[in-house]
């Protein structure tokens, strides 16, 4: 009976690690996903709005004074 | 509401006097077929960033009916009186809707706000880092969506003068990371923003 109580033990306790980590591994692409920083892989879209702003497609958003 | 009594000088605030980017309907309703419109107006007067502004922001919202567009719409101003020494595009409805056409796996993160770093983008172009983005669209509560927002905007001001923006970057999401465990481990809710 001790044996079984042991053998249940540990699996429960790598069932609570295992979820630990998988959380924290969510977490963290869940994370990287909503505040995702711009390399390489970006250039072509990061070109794209630079393009916009230097041909003038785009201009900086001002305030205007209500009517 | 009454107007605001006008003061001179760059610290003024005047968010009552600012004309958000949503019409009059979409405040009273919170929801409009008119997204954030790009404005073409050249900056004048004291609202002009400096020539060599550190960031570069953009924003994309194809118009979503989103618990994230109506807080950004929202906060907006106030966003942009925060940043007010960078420069903010905002990509027309039409315009972010093109966008997500050609870059389809952005679709449903929107809004989202990408920031340049000019200083890297000198330094290195696109091949490297340059900059970030908060996908806005992906926290689906409004509580989550304004902590997003005011964690996007705390870290732009407190980064301004960054050496290594990419290294500050990288620090804060492992921090981050790191005290998502710890909540797990003191069996805490989830850190609100990434729950």
């Amino acid at each position: 009976m001790d044996r079984f109580g042991e053998i249940v033990s540990v699996v429960l306790g790598a069932l609570a690690v295992a979820y630990l980590a998988y959380e924290i591994d969510r977490r963290k692409r869940k994370l990287r996903d909503l505040f995702h920083v711009l390399g390489s892989e970006e250039a072509d879209i990061s070109a794209e709005l630079a393009d916009m702003v230097e041909s003038g497609e785009l201009q900086p958003y001002t305030r205007r004074a209500r009517a | 509401m009454p107007k605001a009594p006008q003061r001179p000088g760059p610290s003024r605030r005047e968010t009552t006097e600012v004309a958000l980017p949503s019409s009059a309907a979409f405040q009273e309703a919170g929801v409009s077929d008119t997204p954030i419109q790009a404005v073409p107006v050249p900056i004048s007067g004291n609202e002009e960033p400096p020539a060599a502004s550190r960031f570069r922001i953009f924003i994309v919202d194809s118009g979503w009916n989103s618990a994230a567009r109506r807080v950004l719409l929202e906060n907006f101003a106030l966003i942009r009186d925060l940043q007010r020494e960078d420069p903010i595009y905002v990509l027309s409805r039409e315009r972010s809707i093109e966008f997500m056409r050609r870059h389809g796996s952005r679709i449903g993160r929107d809004p989202i706000i990408a920031v340049h770093d000019m200083q890297a983008l000198g330094k290195r172009g696109t091949a490297g880092f340059h900059g970030f983005r908060l996908s806005l669209g992906l926290l689906r509560t409004p509580q989550q969506a304004l902590m997003g927002l005011q964690a996007f905007a705390r870290f732009l001001v407190t980064h301004r003068q960054s050496a290594d923006l990419e290294a500050d970057i990288r620090a804060n999401l492992r921090r981050e990371g790191l005290m998502g465990a710890i909540e797990i481990a003191m069996h805490h809710e989830a850190r609100e923003i990434v729950a």
